[in-house]
């Protein structure tokens, strides 16, 4: 990559840019080193998504507001992680600014470059801690540079400190010096602080955007509104499969508050005066539906199935297959399932555009900012640069925001009907059309000698994709197979056994599948954790000691596993008595470097599964803001327990059986335990923390159930028989 | 048809269809967002405001139900944003939200609650509150709204 170019196009841009930035003065800079860094960390990891690495060209922006605070423009989006607070405490270490006079907001296509990155992943953080620290650190020097000019003196002359500069007696604030600065220096990127410097990073801090919430601001996309906005209902296939035969519009245009009626190709939708018109009117339209094969539960689950499909091989130490196949007597093989899911992120998916002659406008709330301009673009039959998207607050993704939420057809309806247009689905339309993740099977083998010690293990994983659908058509499975990088991702055995095989299989099913929370951490650390409780179980072992066993050996990462074995065992008081009628389960993952650990403690109480408390370790390599990691692994955790407990997205006459949340019931306060959360420190770089914990939670869970009734779970949603 | 009542303590008039639900009287003919969609069928409560005081899921009741009521939506819960409601101050004391679209609707279903048990035990709120937040706050609001009840109580003695 050719870095001088860069920096020579970036200052170009800058200058653009600032003459159309009303009240401040923007400053930007290139900082390619740490993204380089990254890029080549995550390959190697090998366990990111490729469209994420595609043209990882960062562009970070600060302004610097007249009343001497700072705005940032981040290129990754808040959907409730917390990591706008992260952004501007490690900006706020590099820019010598306090941290409440840093303000973060959604880097929009007008005011700051929407990087090709997507958020997720767990890595919005971990990927941006030496960047946003450079670029800040850029900034500071390109500040210290314009007083030093100003004053005739050498910028090491010149200290930053508390959004001033001084040297002497002479002090400027950052936002007086720049308003009187026109051109900037832009110095190599400079050295940064240590981290045993660090004020802000390691300390807890509250989320930066908590105000906004508590009074409730209207900053989600749903809550967008322009004027002469007219709000659009999309009709939607509710069949799988299905294909729009017919459809009669005479009702649905004669419905109160309608506009127009579209019918244009695939697009049939409404456009009224609000919402309510155009939801109502939708309801009045017939549609009949070609529907290629009214699909049924059993043949559903039947798609995904070891042995079924094409096969990869991800993992192969030792001969772990013969040793299996030709001990059969001595080998203990188990299978587990996990059911479909849907996101069910609150804020339903949508978006509003306003599609004018040579321009468009979008605000939504997007994990995937460039694949929305793309689309809309094409749409319209505009270039990419003349889409200006804003993104708007998400309120939650989990994964849904990496797909497109139909803003190409909205941008559609706005060019025809000439006004911005809001649609925003039901929650019906939500369940039926979702991006689900994937139904999955396992089955895993063990071998074990005369002493009990685990000698040859394999896991196959049937899992359809996560990310094909991101590809164009059979790219995905073409290159790769199956998907091992996201819905396979975790499959692999991180026990220290001789002889271990991993292998993912894949056919694709009728409906789309896509990136959920924790992606394969979840169902993967189900089946592999499951049956090392079921293991444990069978011949006597005490669960961590059994794991602990299994992950003595040299490697710097089993260290850190037993460490959080260790905390773990501590925190939770596995060695002390349980309470009566209550049973202990644990369940440990890596996940992208992170090592989360759980132990659930669990009653049944008439028939019903009660999880009185859940104590979560996790060590996410270094620490930036522990009271961020602490909700992140709350909210995982009871993400988790909805999955373990309730969730499933079943089929039935050919369409998705939850039409709503009384098909599809979530937990509630009343299932909320009480959870604590235990961080340990283990390394010097961060990693992620929203996924990881959600792993450990389902086989914590079984494993107590294992423990309370001698009966192993092996498929979720959780269901005592 | 016209209807009169009151929102956040302003008279108002509208001429609307009776039947359309107040959670989008209240978005999009009033334009307050902080009253917020998720189920449209009284499932998440993310839509929950009060009348007359009491909470109730706005999607679900049409709007001539409020006729000569007075309606209060999250944006009318504190006197300002400077002086904010105890279940607001308990809310940010506790750092409760992530994504926050739920929030709203929780944080008008716990204000109910606290004028009905004033010393709420988890239980009272368990039994009492049943709206969904996907992201996960349910450990924090339970101690928010506990928070919340013991402010209140400060606040009269
Ligand atoms: S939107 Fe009213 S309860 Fe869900
Ligand atoms: S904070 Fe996101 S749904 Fe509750």
């Amino acid at each position: 990559m050719a870095t001088e170019n860069k920096k020579t196009f970036s200052r170009r841009k800058f200058f653009q840019r600032s003459a159309i930035v009303l009240g401040g003065v923007v400053v930007a800079t290139y900082a390619a080193k740490g993204v380089i860094r990254r890029f080549i960390a995550e390959t190697a990891e090998g366990m990111d998504m490729p469209s994420m690495l595609a043209n990882n060209e960062a562009l970070l922006w600060f302004e610097i507001l007249p009343d001497n605070t700072v705005l940032m423009k981040s290129p990754k989006i808040e959907m409730g992680q917390g990591i706008f607070t992260g952004f501007a405490m490690l900006a706020a270490e590099e820019l010598e600014m306090p941290l409440d006079r840093i303000k973060v907001e959604h880097a929009s296509t007008s005011n700051g470059p929407i990087d090709k990155v997507s958020t997720g992943g767990s890595n919005s953080t971990s990927s941006l801690y030496v960047t946003i620290r450079e670029v800040a650190a850029t900034m500071r020097e390109m500040l210290k540079i314009a007083a030093a000019k100003q004053w005739g003196i050498k910028p090491s002359e010149v200290k930053a400190h508390n959004g001033e500069l001084s040297s002497g007696n002479r002090k400027i604030t950052y936002a007086a010096l720049a308003a009187g600065t026109k051109d900037w220096e832009v110095p190599e990127i400079p050295a940064l602080k240590p981290a045993s410097e660090f004020r802000f990073v390691g300390k807890d801090f509250k989320r930066i955007d908590l105000k906004q919430k508590v009074l409730g601001k209207p900053i989600f996309g749903i809550d967008q509104t322009f004027p002469g906005m007219l709000y659009g209902a999309i009709l939607q296939s509710p069949y799988i499969g299905g294909k729009l035969k017919s459809v009669k519009t005479d009702l649905a245009a004669q419905s109160p508050g309608v506009v127009k009626v579209i019918h244009e190709d695939d697009l049939v939708a409404v456009v009224a005066k609000s919402r309510y018109a155009a939801q109502t009117a939708l309801e009045k339209m017939e549609a009949q539906w070609d529907v290629p094969k009214k699909w049924q539960q059993d043949e559903f689950v039947a798609l995904t199935k070891v042995g079924t499909g094409t096969r990869v091989n991800v993992q192969n130490e030792g001969s772990a297959e013969s040793a299996i196949k030709d001990h059969p007597e001595e080998v203990f093989k188990q299978e587990y399932r996990t059911p479909m899911a849907v996101h069910a992120h609150m804020e339903p998916n949508g978006s509003v555009v306003h599609a004018e002659e040579n321009k468009a406008t979008v605000w939504t709330g997007t994990q995937a900012p460039d694949m929305v301009r793309g689309a809309v673009s094409s749409a319209l039959g505009l270039g990419k640069d003349e889409v200006n998207l804003k993104v708007a607050f998400s309120g939650g993704g989990f994964g849904r925001r990496m797909d497109l939420l139909q803003p190409q057809n909205v941008a559609r309806i706005s060019k025809i009907v000439g006004q911005p247009v809001h649609v925003f689905n039901t929650r019906e339309q939500e369940f039926m059309n979702g991006v689900f993740r994937p139904q999955t099977h396992h089955v895993l083998a063990a071998k074990m000698n005369k002493n009990g010690e685990v000698e040859a293990i394999t896991h196959d994983q049937a899992t359809p994709d996560q990310i094909f659908s991101m590809a164009p058509e059979n790219v995905g499975a073409f290159f790769l197979g199956a998907d091992f990088i996201s819905a396979g991702h975790g499959a692999s055995i991180m026990y220290n056994v001789k002889n271990k095989s991993t292998s993912v299989w894949h056919q694709q099913l009728p409906v789309t599948t896509g990136i959920w929370r924790s992606v394969g951490i979840f169902p993967n650390t189900f089946a592999i954790e499951s049956f090392m409780n079921e293991l444990a179980h069978k011949t006597g072992k005490d669960p961590i000691a059994l794991r602990m066993d299994l992950l003595k050996g040299s490697e710097k990462i089993n260290k850190r596993y037993q460490k959080v074995l260790e905390v773990l065992a501590e925190k939770s008081g596995w060695d002390k008595t349980k309470p009566e009628g209550t049973g202990r389960g644990v369940a440990i993952c890596n996940d992208r470097k992170t090592i989360a650990a759980a132990v659930a403690e669990v009653e049944i109480i008439d028939g019903m599964i009660k999880v009185r408390k859940i104590t979560q370790v996790i060590d996410p390599g270094m620490v930036i803001n522990p009271e961020g990691i602490r909700m992140q692994v709350e909210g995982a955790t009871m993400m988790g327990l909805t999955a373990t407990l309730y969730e499933e997205i079943k089929v039935k006459d050919g369409q998705i059986a939850s039409s709503n949340f009384h098909e599809y019931p979530m937990v509630t306060l009343a299932d909320t335990p009480e959870i604590e959360v235990v961080i340990v420190q283990g390394h010097d770089e961060p990693y992620g923390v929203g996924e990881p914990p959600m792993g450990p939670v389902a086989p914590a869970i079984g494993g107590a159930i294992l423990q309370l009734t001698g009966k192993a779970v092996r498929s979720l949603p959780i269901r005592l028989s | 048809m016209e209807i009169d009542f009151t929102i956040n303590g302003k008279a108002t008039r509208l001429n609307i269809d009776p039947a359309m639900p107040l959670l989008w009287v209240v978005r999009d003919e009033l334009n307050l967002k902080g009253t917020k969609f998720g189920c449209g069928k009284a499932m998440c409560g993310a839509c929950t405001l009060h009348v007359d005081g009491e909470a109730f899921r706005s999607c679900s009741i049409p709007a001539e139900f409020v006729s000569g009521k007075s309606v209060t939506t999250l944006e009318g819960l504190s006197e300002s944003e400077e002086h904010l409601h105890p279940i607001q101050q308990a809310w940010m004391e506790e750092n409760v939200p992530q994504c926050g679209y739920c929030q709203p609707g929780f944080m008008m279903a716990a204000a109910r609650l606290i004028e009905q048990y004033p010393a709420p035990t988890d239980e009272d709120i368990k039994n009492n509150i049943t709206n969904i937040c996907r992201c996960g706050t349910q450990p924090r609001i339970l101690k928010a709204i506990r928070r919340a009840a013991e402010i209140k109580q400060s606040l009269k003695s």
